[in-house]
């Protein structure tokens, strides 16, 4: 492809360069969802957590 | 010290505000499902015009001067009038480009240190060297091997078909045409 010959030299400096903004990086609006906590099943007896036992006994 | 005399007669320098708009055209590559598109220079070599990033001219001869330059032939190119184009090889994308920073115009185009796309859109390229950009709108575009894509008509499809160039995948141009557009965020190219 010939252009032909060389006529002037421009220098352009814009005011605003005509290239759009880099591509956004996506991130979640709201803060992500607390891990889910299992409900108690109703009628279901509650956990019985075992007393601790005293020094002096358990040997 | 013997120095090399420029073989150009010295230019005429002139300060402007506006980046100058003309025209181009590249080949296209991109993945089997037209993901990935990549504009790249006709030219075999030179380097790809990366989505959202401006174009900026090197020269081989970099050790020597700053692209573009008066005596070389380096600096991004662009023409005047688009049917000078018609003469490139493989043109797959058409568009218009903005350019700035040092730019040297020429009696039918121009050589400029930055560019940068400003509108773009899909051409077959056998009907755009038979006859006019505006009448070059393919309907498909075909996958070939080295990520290559090729725009064209069904016409043309046919006869590369029949000649040999059978596509490995073929897609939709409008898609194509829309997905390259969304990459470079730029505008449709009308005639």
């Amino acid at each position: 492809m010939d252009i032909g010959l060389p006529k002037r030299v421009i220098e352009i400096e814009p005011a605003s360069l005509p290239v759009p903004e880099p591509a956004p990086i996506l991130e979640p609006s709201v803060d992500p969802l607390p891990e889910p906590v299992p409900e108690p099943v109703p009628g279901s007896e509650p956990i019985r957590v075992p007393e601790p036992v005293p020094e002096s006994v358990a040997r | 010290m013997k120095t090399a005399a420029s073989v150009v007669p010295r230019l005429p320098v002139e300060v402007e505000a506006e980046p100058i708009l003309a025209w181009r055209s590249w080949t296209l590559t991109g993945r089997r499902d037209g993901e990935g598109l990549l504009m790249r220079p006709v030219t075999a070599g030179s380097r790809a015009w990366r989505p959202r990033e401006v174009a900026q001219a090197t020269c081989r001869l970099a050790w020597s001067h700053e692209a573009p330059n008066a005596d070389c032939s380096c600096g991004l190119h662009a023409t005047r009038e688009v049917d000078l184009l018609r003469r490139t090889r493989c043109p797959a994308v058409l568009g218009r480009v903005a350019l700035w920073g040092r730019v040297i115009e020429h009696e039918h185009g121009y050589r400029a240190r930055f560019a940068y796309p400003q509108r773009l859109r899909l051409i077959c390229q056998f009907c755009f060297w038979q006859g006019s950009a505006a009448a070059s709108k393919p309907d498909v575009v075909s996958w070939y091997a080295r990520d290559l894509l090729v725009p064209m008509c069904v016409h043309h499809l046919g006869v590369a078909e029949a000649n040999g160039m059978r596509p490995r995948r073929i897609l939709p141009a409008g898609i194509v045409d829309l997905r390259l557009r969304e990459t470079y965020a730029v505008d449709a190219l009308a005639f």
